[in-house]
Protein backbone atom coordinates (compact mmCIF):
# COMPACT_ATOMS: atom_id res chain seq x y z
CA UNK A 1 0.00 0.00 0.00
CA UNK A 2 2.40 2.18 1.08
CA UNK A 3 4.71 1.34 -1.69
CA UNK A 4 2.27 1.55 -3.80
CA UNK A 5 1.34 5.32 -3.17
CA UNK A 6 5.37 6.02 -3.12
CA UNK A 7 5.60 5.11 -6.84
CA UNK A 8 2.64 7.42 -7.74
CA UNK A 9 3.74 10.47 -6.35
CA UNK A 10 5.24 13.03 -8.97
CA UNK A 11 9.09 14.28 -8.99
CA UNK A 12 12.18 13.65 -8.16
CA UNK A 13 12.80 12.05 -4.81
CA UNK A 14 13.24 14.96 -2.45
CA UNK A 15 10.07 16.22 -3.93
CA UNK A 16 8.16 12.96 -3.20
CA UNK A 17 9.66 13.03 0.17
CA UNK A 18 8.11 16.44 0.65
CA UNK A 19 4.12 15.22 -0.67
CA UNK A 20 4.64 12.34 1.56
CA UNK A 21 5.41 14.22 4.79
CA UNK A 22 2.57 17.21 3.54
CA UNK A 23 0.09 13.85 3.20
CA UNK A 24 1.76 12.26 6.68
CA UNK A 25 0.43 15.77 8.38
CA UNK A 26 -2.86 15.88 6.29
CA UNK A 27 -3.60 12.44 7.99
CA UNK A 28 -3.19 13.41 11.02
CA UNK A 29 -4.73 16.82 11.29
CA UNK A 30 -7.82 15.20 10.29
CA UNK A 31 -7.77 12.87 13.23
CA UNK A 32 -6.41 15.24 15.77
CA UNK A 33 -9.33 17.76 14.46
CA UNK A 34 -12.33 16.24 13.22
CA UNK A 35 -12.07 12.49 14.20
CA UNK A 36 -11.22 12.26 17.58
CA UNK A 37 -12.92 14.89 18.48
CA UNK A 38 -15.82 13.11 17.55
CA UNK A 39 -14.90 9.84 18.82
CA UNK A 40 -13.55 11.58 22.59
CA UNK A 41 -16.99 11.82 24.58
CA UNK A 42 -17.55 8.07 24.23
CA UNK A 43 -14.44 7.66 26.10
CA UNK A 44 -15.50 6.09 29.36
CA UNK A 45 -13.29 8.28 31.77
CA UNK A 46 -15.24 11.45 30.52
CA UNK A 47 -18.50 9.98 33.06
CA UNK A 48 -17.40 11.92 35.96
CA UNK A 49 -21.27 12.98 37.56
CA UNK A 50 -23.65 10.75 39.65
CA UNK B 1 15.76 -6.68 2.85
CA UNK B 2 17.91 -6.17 -0.33
CA UNK B 3 16.66 -4.16 -2.95
CA UNK B 4 17.51 -6.66 -6.02
CA UNK B 5 14.61 -5.66 -7.83
CA UNK B 6 14.10 -2.02 -9.36
CA UNK B 7 11.56 0.24 -7.93
CA UNK B 8 8.37 0.06 -8.33
CA UNK B 9 8.00 -3.38 -9.02
CA UNK B 10 7.00 -6.46 -6.28
CA UNK B 11 9.69 -8.84 -8.21
CA UNK B 12 6.60 -10.88 -9.08
CA UNK B 13 6.29 -12.32 -6.02
CA UNK B 14 2.68 -12.65 -6.51
CA UNK B 15 -0.88 -11.59 -4.92
CA UNK B 16 -0.39 -13.52 -1.81
CA UNK B 17 2.47 -11.25 -0.76
CA UNK B 18 1.26 -8.46 -2.14
CA UNK B 19 -2.51 -9.27 0.16
CA UNK B 20 -0.29 -10.15 3.26
CA UNK B 21 2.09 -7.11 3.08
CA UNK B 22 -0.79 -4.71 2.67
CA UNK B 23 -2.55 -6.60 5.39
CA UNK B 24 0.57 -5.77 7.98
CA UNK B 25 0.72 -2.09 6.82
CA UNK B 26 -2.81 -1.22 7.45
CA UNK B 27 -2.46 -2.96 10.99
CA UNK B 28 0.20 -1.18 11.62
CA UNK B 29 -1.05 1.74 10.59
CA UNK B 30 -4.13 0.95 12.99
CA UNK B 31 -1.71 0.73 16.05
CA UNK B 32 -0.08 4.22 14.98
CA UNK B 33 -3.45 5.71 15.21
CA UNK B 34 -4.65 4.15 18.33
CA UNK B 35 -1.29 5.65 20.21
CA UNK B 36 -2.09 8.78 18.64
CA UNK B 37 -5.64 8.58 20.12
CA UNK B 38 -4.32 7.85 23.67
CA UNK B 39 -1.48 10.63 22.73
CA UNK B 40 -5.29 13.35 21.82
CA UNK B 41 -7.17 12.11 24.89
CA UNK B 42 -4.48 12.22 27.24
CA UNK B 43 -2.82 15.41 26.34
CA UNK B 44 -4.07 17.44 23.24
CA UNK B 45 -7.84 17.99 25.28
CA UNK B 46 -5.58 19.17 27.98
CA UNK B 47 -3.77 22.10 25.47
CA UNK B 48 -7.73 22.84 24.67
CA UNK B 49 -8.82 22.71 27.96
CA UNK B 50 -6.10 24.89 29.54
CA UNK B 51 -7.18 27.61 26.29
CA UNK B 52 -10.52 27.50 27.51
CA UNK B 53 -9.73 27.53 31.37
CA UNK B 54 -7.69 30.39 31.19
CA UNK B 55 -10.24 32.29 28.64
CA UNK B 56 -13.11 31.52 31.24
CA UNK B 57 -10.83 32.75 34.19
CA UNK B 58 -10.64 36.20 32.60
CA UNK B 59 -14.20 36.21 32.02
CA UNK B 60 -14.88 35.91 35.37
CA UNK B 61 -12.61 38.27 36.75
CA UNK B 62 -13.73 41.02 34.01
CA UNK B 63 -17.87 40.32 35.01
CA UNK B 64 -16.89 40.80 39.15
CA UNK B 65 -15.28 43.89 38.19
CA UNK B 66 -18.07 44.85 36.34
CA UNK B 67 -20.82 44.07 38.24
CA UNK B 68 -20.12 44.23 42.37
CA UNK B 69 -23.64 44.68 42.91
CA UNK B 70 -25.54 42.49 45.25
CA UNK B 71 -26.75 39.12 44.33
CA UNK B 72 -25.10 36.70 42.69
CA UNK B 73 -25.87 34.16 40.05
CA UNK B 74 -28.56 35.16 39.10
CA UNK B 75 -27.89 35.38 35.32
CA UNK B 76 -25.65 32.47 34.74
CA UNK B 77 -25.91 31.03 31.80
CA UNK B 78 -24.90 27.08 30.92
CA UNK B 79 -21.52 26.57 30.68
CA UNK B 80 -20.61 29.91 32.31
CA UNK B 81 -18.20 30.92 35.22
CA UNK B 82 -19.74 31.52 38.21
CA UNK B 83 -16.72 30.74 41.63
CA UNK B 84 -13.32 29.51 41.66
CA UNK B 85 -12.38 26.57 43.33
CA UNK B 86 -8.82 26.18 44.97
CA UNK B 87 -7.38 23.40 46.93
CA UNK B 88 -4.49 24.09 48.56
CA UNK B 89 -3.52 20.71 49.40
CA UNK B 90 -3.00 20.09 45.51
CA UNK B 91 -0.94 22.73 45.14
CA UNK B 92 -0.34 26.61 45.64
CA UNK B 93 -1.25 26.88 42.13
CA UNK B 94 -4.46 24.78 41.83
CA UNK B 95 -7.15 26.98 40.81
CA UNK B 96 -9.88 26.31 38.25
CA UNK B 97 -13.21 28.40 37.63
CA UNK B 98 -16.32 26.45 38.27
CA UNK B 99 -18.89 26.61 35.72
CA UNK B 100 -23.25 25.97 35.69
CA UNK B 101 -23.55 22.23 34.37
CA UNK B 102 -22.04 19.23 34.58
CA UNK B 103 -22.73 18.43 30.63
CA UNK B 104 -19.48 17.92 28.48
CA UNK B 105 -19.18 21.66 27.47
CA UNK B 106 -18.93 23.02 30.77
CA UNK B 107 -16.36 20.25 32.07
CA UNK B 108 -14.42 20.18 28.96
CA UNK B 109 -13.59 24.16 30.67
CA UNK B 110 -13.63 22.89 34.46
CA UNK B 111 -15.20 21.76 36.97
CA UNK B 112 -19.36 22.06 36.80
CA UNK B 113 -21.78 22.80 39.16
CA UNK B 114 -24.81 20.39 39.59
CA UNK B 115 -27.54 23.02 38.82
CA UNK B 116 -30.10 21.57 40.96
CA UNK B 117 -27.67 21.58 44.00
CA UNK B 118 -26.92 24.84 46.37
CA UNK B 119 -24.81 27.38 45.81
CA UNK B 120 -21.54 28.23 47.83
CA UNK B 121 -22.53 28.93 51.57
CA UNK B 122 -25.96 27.57 51.33
CA UNK B 123 -27.20 25.03 53.35
CA UNK B 124 -27.51 21.54 51.40
CA UNK B 125 -24.67 20.43 49.01
CA UNK B 126 -23.00 22.70 46.87
CA UNK B 127 -21.65 19.99 44.42
CA UNK B 128 -19.42 19.89 41.66
CA UNK B 129 -17.94 17.25 39.07
CA UNK B 130 -14.74 17.48 37.44
CA UNK B 131 -12.58 15.06 35.04
CA UNK B 132 -9.93 12.88 36.31
CA UNK B 133 -7.90 12.06 33.40
CA UNK B 134 -7.79 14.40 29.79
CA UNK B 135 -9.43 18.22 29.54
CA UNK B 136 -7.66 19.33 32.16
CA UNK B 137 -8.29 16.92 34.57
CA UNK B 138 -8.72 19.41 37.42
CA UNK B 139 -9.70 16.23 39.83
CA UNK B 140 -6.97 13.96 39.03
CA UNK B 141 -5.71 14.14 42.45
CA UNK B 142 -9.15 14.14 44.49
CA UNK B 143 -8.04 11.20 45.84
CA UNK B 144 -5.09 12.21 47.69
CA UNK B 145 -7.21 14.46 50.28
CA UNK B 146 -7.43 13.45 53.44
CA UNK B 147 -10.09 14.62 56.27
CA UNK B 148 -9.58 18.67 57.06
CA UNK B 149 -7.87 19.36 53.74
CA UNK B 150 -8.97 22.83 52.71
CA UNK B 151 -11.12 23.42 49.62
CA UNK B 152 -11.70 27.27 48.99
CA UNK B 153 -14.38 28.51 46.51
CA UNK B 154 -14.22 32.11 45.77
CA UNK B 155 -17.83 33.85 44.47
CA UNK B 156 -18.23 37.51 43.86
CA UNK B 157 -18.24 38.34 47.16
CA UNK B 158 -16.76 35.82 49.82
CA UNK B 159 -13.69 33.24 50.24
CA UNK B 160 -15.92 30.34 51.32
CA UNK B 161 -13.62 27.59 53.39
CA UNK B 162 -14.80 23.72 53.24
CA UNK B 163 -12.73 21.47 54.30
CA UNK B 164 -12.52 17.49 53.95
CA UNK B 165 -14.84 15.48 56.32
CA UNK B 166 -13.57 12.97 58.82
CA UNK B 167 -12.96 9.56 56.66
CA UNK B 168 -13.81 6.07 57.42
CA UNK B 169 -11.75 4.79 59.70
CA UNK B 170 -11.66 8.30 61.12
CA UNK B 171 -15.38 8.80 62.20
CA UNK B 172 -15.74 6.48 65.09
CA UNK B 173 -13.61 8.36 67.67
CA UNK B 174 -13.35 12.06 65.44
CA UNK B 175 -12.91 13.54 68.70
CA UNK B 176 -9.65 11.80 69.26
CA UNK B 177 -8.77 11.58 66.05
CA UNK B 178 -8.50 15.78 65.31
CA UNK B 179 -7.17 16.17 68.72
CA UNK B 180 -4.35 18.21 68.26
CA UNK B 181 -4.67 19.02 64.55
CA UNK B 182 -5.54 22.95 64.21
CA UNK B 183 -7.09 22.75 60.45
CA UNK B 184 -9.57 20.18 62.11
CA UNK B 185 -10.93 22.28 64.98
CA UNK B 186 -13.95 23.23 62.89
CA UNK B 187 -14.90 19.87 61.27
CA UNK B 188 -17.40 18.17 62.69
CA UNK B 189 -18.05 14.49 62.44
CA UNK B 190 -22.09 15.53 61.74
CA UNK B 191 -23.02 12.33 63.84
CA UNK B 192 -24.95 14.38 66.31
CA UNK B 193 -27.03 16.31 64.21
CA UNK B 194 -30.73 14.91 64.05
CA UNK B 195 -32.22 11.93 64.79
CA UNK B 196 -31.57 8.81 62.78
CA UNK B 197 -28.27 10.29 62.01
CA UNK B 198 -29.29 12.18 58.55
CA UNK B 199 -25.56 12.35 57.74
CA UNK B 200 -24.70 8.76 58.54
CA UNK B 201 -22.99 8.08 55.27
CA UNK B 202 -21.52 10.83 54.82
CA UNK B 203 -17.84 10.59 55.53
CA UNK B 204 -14.75 12.18 53.36
CA UNK B 205 -14.47 10.31 50.97
CA UNK B 206 -16.26 7.73 49.48
CA UNK B 207 -16.81 5.28 46.24
CA UNK B 208 -19.99 4.53 44.88
CA UNK B 209 -21.38 3.49 41.86
CA UNK B 210 -22.21 6.02 39.00
CA UNK B 211 -26.18 5.55 39.75
CA UNK B 212 -25.99 7.14 43.27
CA UNK B 213 -27.26 10.65 41.93
CA UNK B 214 -28.23 11.11 45.71
CA UNK B 215 -24.29 11.38 46.72
CA UNK B 216 -24.99 15.21 45.66
CA UNK B 217 -28.91 15.27 47.46
CA UNK B 218 -28.88 17.98 50.50
CA UNK B 219 -28.31 15.28 53.13
CA UNK B 220 -26.08 12.75 50.64
CA UNK B 221 -27.73 9.67 50.63
CA UNK B 222 -30.93 10.22 51.90
CA UNK B 223 -34.06 11.61 50.60
CA UNK B 224 -34.99 15.29 49.71
CA UNK B 225 -36.81 16.03 52.62
CA UNK B 226 -34.90 14.27 55.27
CA UNK B 227 -33.81 17.63 56.77
CA UNK B 228 -35.65 20.81 56.45
CA UNK B 229 -33.42 23.26 54.71
CA UNK B 230 -32.37 25.32 58.02
CA UNK B 231 -31.66 22.28 59.39
CA UNK B 232 -29.26 21.01 57.23
CA UNK B 233 -25.39 21.32 56.72
CA UNK B 234 -23.60 23.50 54.37
CA UNK B 235 -21.61 20.90 52.32
CA UNK B 236 -19.73 20.77 49.45
CA UNK B 237 -19.54 17.41 47.30
CA UNK B 238 -16.83 16.71 44.64
CA UNK B 239 -17.35 13.78 41.79
CA UNK B 240 -15.08 12.12 39.36
CA UNK B 241 -15.15 8.91 38.42
CA UNK B 242 -13.37 6.33 39.35
CA UNK B 243 -10.69 4.40 39.30
CA UNK B 244 -9.05 6.23 36.76
CA UNK B 245 -9.11 5.70 33.09
CA UNK B 246 -12.57 3.55 33.74
CA UNK B 247 -16.89 5.07 34.79
CA UNK B 248 -17.14 1.69 36.67
CA UNK B 249 -17.48 3.75 40.03
CA UNK B 250 -17.20 7.67 40.93
CA UNK B 251 -15.40 8.88 43.52
CA UNK B 252 -17.06 11.79 45.76
CA UNK B 253 -15.27 13.60 48.34
CA UNK B 254 -17.94 15.64 51.13
CA UNK B 255 -16.95 18.49 52.70
CA UNK B 256 -18.41 21.03 55.24
CA UNK B 257 -18.51 24.93 55.35
CA UNK B 258 -16.11 26.06 58.33
CA UNK B 259 -15.33 29.79 57.83
CA UNK B 260 -16.37 32.15 54.99
CA UNK B 261 -14.92 35.21 54.63
CA UNK B 262 -15.80 38.44 52.49
CA UNK B 263 -13.44 38.99 49.96
CA UNK B 264 -12.93 43.12 51.26
CA UNK B 265 -11.38 41.45 54.69
CA UNK B 266 -8.46 40.06 52.44
CA UNK B 267 -8.47 42.53 49.78
CA UNK B 268 -9.57 39.82 47.37
CA UNK B 269 -6.22 38.07 47.80
CA UNK B 270 -6.28 34.09 47.61
CA UNK B 271 -2.74 34.14 49.45
CA UNK B 272 -3.54 36.74 52.28
CA UNK B 273 -7.03 34.42 52.84
CA UNK B 274 -4.32 31.35 53.52
CA UNK B 275 -2.52 33.42 56.02
CA UNK B 276 -5.36 33.98 57.05
CA UNK B 277 -7.10 30.65 57.77
CA UNK B 278 -3.71 29.42 58.30
CA UNK B 279 -3.01 27.49 55.22
CA UNK B 280 0.35 29.61 53.90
Amino acid sequence: MYAWIWRHLPGPTPLRALIAVLLIAAVIALLMLVIFPWLEPMLPFNQVAV
Amino acid sequence: MSQRQEPGTDGGRGAGYLVVRTFGELLVTAGIVVLLFVFYALYVTNWTSAQLQSESDEALTERWQEDPGPGQGTSVLPGEAFARIYIPALGEDYRYTIQSGVDADALEIGPGHYPQTAQPGEPGNFAVAGHRNGQGAPFNALDELVSCDAMVIETDRDFFVYRVLPLADEVGDWDVVRDGRPECAGVPSLRSVGDNEPYGDTIGRKIVTPDRADAVAPVPYRPQDTLSRIDQAALITLTTCHPQFSDRERLIIHGVLTQQIPKNQVNGDYHRLLDHIGEA
